[in-house]
């Protein structure tokens, strides 16, 4: 088990930076989620701790050890692939000593080791498959064995679970966190489902564009989001931002849009006075997740029209229109609003945020 | 919604009749076309099969006859007794054999490092090498031979003019088996030589023991192409021997043919056994060919 720490991480393809600066620390133990859209940055930032793509700028250390002239095999780290990267030709028993026999471990001792790792990924029935006998799920547990059958420091997994289907993605999502909570090494787990992320992550670190955006534990990240970013890529459906302007004085403000206004608590809000004060003239965005926000009579709270009713049986959608902008409330499952009835929506504001423009939470300010 | 009339029923049967009649008319032109092209390329071959069952005279006689009386088999009882056709044979195995291991190694080896790693100059020495396919082997025949003749002076003897590595080193050196190899790599899944680098393999191990077990249906097919391609070949050959101890059969059987008469129904049964082993072995393999033919042209 080690920490792994990035430090100014940086890395260009030609003129390309695909990954800015970026710092970072996975505690010893740790199952650090690194989750972003495509091309942000997330399988990089793991190529480069593995050691499969050489940083342009910024040190990595490993258990304390600055890594980057380290050939990939001596970081101690083992690497779960998108595809497996399974060798085809090589039956699952090969496949899961393949490290071992390359290490020049004797034979009895690489036997031994094997059947171990089949024993804790259930695999020992299959040993004398080929990968293209498997099920998806067994290919992605024949990978997660030779990943462990190394002992490694650090496990690197880049969207293990994307190639498999949803009902196979859950109960393997499930198996990775029981492994991880049996074996207790440090995880770097990449992703771009985000209930992947905070289902797994003991922390979620959030990129865009190969800009750190944010690092917390999940719930951290939703309930409180560093920027705008953050709270439309957590959750689904994501944050409603409202334009907004905001008028007051010491502890009394209002953020008020096309639908109406809201009295703001900033002591919940965690916004000081000075910060908001030095944006009173400027249009922020007023963030409130669909949750935070429920149906009432017309003329409380902010008014506006129902355009949609999505029921997905556990809740119900209703997208309601406040002036140019689209509102998603989160109902309970049987809501009977009508499209184009006028509603009133309540606020919880309290749960509330205010976005700078430059999409920063005055929170963090 | 359009409703059909009867009349319009009978225009569209009529319609469906005359294109039924026009991918009739395609088809047999098709065939035609092949057929004619099988005459060909097929014709050549087997025009030589009743000559080599016949006497020398009945193959001049008139009327011409296209099929033997009987089975005529004193072309290759001679050709077994009276000439070197043996050793020829063991030659040519000798030296499509030899060309076709060494030009493997080679060009695997040149492939893996083509596609793989990353050296300086590496598109430019692959550009060089792909050039050299536009260069007809006629014309460094000369040059070869002269090499050759060089090397017979450095190694006193061992790699020259009737010697066989003089007769085999030339032709192992292979760009289009190196073009073919390359191709063929690339389409491994990158991940595969990633999760052996994490994996501790050297460059070597994973060339000998992730690559090289992949390659396999690369290599066989590129194997047998080499070797149906030296089996056959004749110029090389013409030039690097000048005796029946390492003669080919493509040489030996060009002195056959006497300047004033030949026999040809020893020549025919001559090409015949020589044609016969590598149809079989094509023949055997050719569902490797069309396989390796086909491979990269669809996502995998």
């Amino acid at each position: 088990m080690a920490e792994v720490i990035i430090r100014q991480l940086t890395k260009s393809f030609g003129d390309n930076t695909v990954v800015k600066s970026v710092s970072l620390k996975a505690e010893d133990g740790e199952f650090l989620v690194l989750l972003g859209p495509s091309g942000c940055g997330k399988s990089t930032i793991l190529r480069l701790i593995a050691g499969l793509e050489d940083a342009t700028s910024g040190e990595i250390l490993i258990d304390g050890k600055i890594v980057n002239f380290v050939s990939p095999v001596n970081r101690n780290a083992a690497f779960v692939f998108q595809n497996y990267a399974l060798y085809p030709h090589m039956t699952v028993f090969k496949n899961i000593a393949f490290p071992l026999a390359t290490a020049g471990m004797p034979r009895p001792e690489i036997d031994a080791a094997v059947q171990e790792a089949a024993r804790i990924l259930e695999l020992s029935h299959l040993l004398e498959r080929l990968p293209s006998q498997l099920s998806g799920g067994q290919r992605q547990r024949v990978a997660l064995a030779r990943a462990i059958v190394r002992k490694p420091a650090v496990f690197l997994m880049d969207e293990p679970l994307s190639n498999l289907d949803a009902q196979l993605r859950q109960q393997t999502r499930l198996e990775l966190m029981d492994l991880h909570q049996r074996l207790g090494i440090t995880t770097i787990y990449v992703t771009h489902d985000q209930v992947e992320a905070m289902t797994m992550g003991q922390r979620i670190a959030i990129l865009k564009d190969g800009d750190l955006q944010q690092v917390a534990p999940p719930l951290e990240a939703y309930d409180q989001p560093a920027n705008t970013f953050v709270a439309r890529f957590m959750g689904a459906p994501p944050m409603n931002l409202i334009p907004v302007t905001v008028s007051g004085s010491g502890s009394g403000w209002t953020a008020s849009g096309q639908g109406g206004s809201v009295e703001l608590d900033l002591k919940a809000m965690g916004v000081t006075q000075a910060a908001i004060g030095a944006h009173a003239s400027e249009q922020l965005q007023f963030g409130v997740r669909p949750e935070h926000l429920s149906l009432a009579a017309s003329g409380t709270g902010l008014s506006g029209k129902v355009r949609f009713v999505e029921p997905t049986g556990s809740d119900t959608f209703v997208t309601v229109q406040i002036g140019e902008e689209n509102v998603v409330v989160r109902c309970a499952a049987h809501e009977t609003a009508k499209v184009g009835a006028s509603v009133g929506l309540a606020v919880d504001a309290a749960k509330a945020h205010l976005f700078g423009t430059d999409g920063w939470n005055l929170r963090t300010k | 919604m359009t409703v059909l009339s009867d009349g319009d029923g009978q225009d569209l049967l009529a319609l469906e009749r005359r294109s039924s009649s026009l991918r009739s008319v395609k088809s047999a032109a098709s065939y035609a076309v092949l057929v004619l092209f099988t005459i060909i390329s097929v014709g050549p071959a087997l025009y030589i099969i009743s000559p080599a069952f016949r006497d020398s005279k009945s193959l001049f006689s008139y009327p011409p006859q296209w099929l033997p009386n009987e089975f005529y088999l004193g072309n290759f009882q001679f050709l077994l007794t009276e000439t070197s056709y043996v050793r020829w044979a063991i030659n040519t195995l000798i030296f499509a054999t030899g060309v076709t291991l060494i030009a493997l190694v080679i060009d695997t080896l040149a492939g893996y490092a083509f596609a793989r790693m990353q050296f300086p100059l590496k598109k430019t020495l692959f550009g060089l090498i792909l050039a050299t396919l536009m260069v007809p082997t006629a014309a460094v025949l000369a040059p070869t031979y002269l090499m050759v003749r060089f090397l017979d002076d450095v190694t006193f003897g061992l790699v020259g003019i009737d010697t066989y590595p003089g007769l085999i080193l030339p032709m192992t050196v292979s760009p289009l088996g190196v073009f073919m190899m390359r191709q063929f790599i690339e389409t491994l899944p990158p991940g595969l030589y990633e999760a052996a680098r994490i994996d501790g393999a050297s460059e070597w191990r994973i060339f000998t023991k992730i690559v090289l077990p992949l390659m396999k249906p690369a290599i066989v097919v590129l194997g047998i192409f080499v070797f149906m391609l030296q089996w056959a070949n004749l110029l090389w050959p013409l030039v690097a021997t000048t005796k029946d101890e390492t003669r080919v059969l493509t040489v030996g059987i060009s002195t056959l043919q006497g300047q004033f008469v030949t026999n040809w129904g020893v020549i025919a049964a001559a090409t015949l056994m020589t044609l016969l082993p590598i149809t079989i072995v094509f023949l055997f393999f050719q569902k490797w060919f069309v396989q390796a033919s086909v491979a990269g042209a669809l996502k995998q």
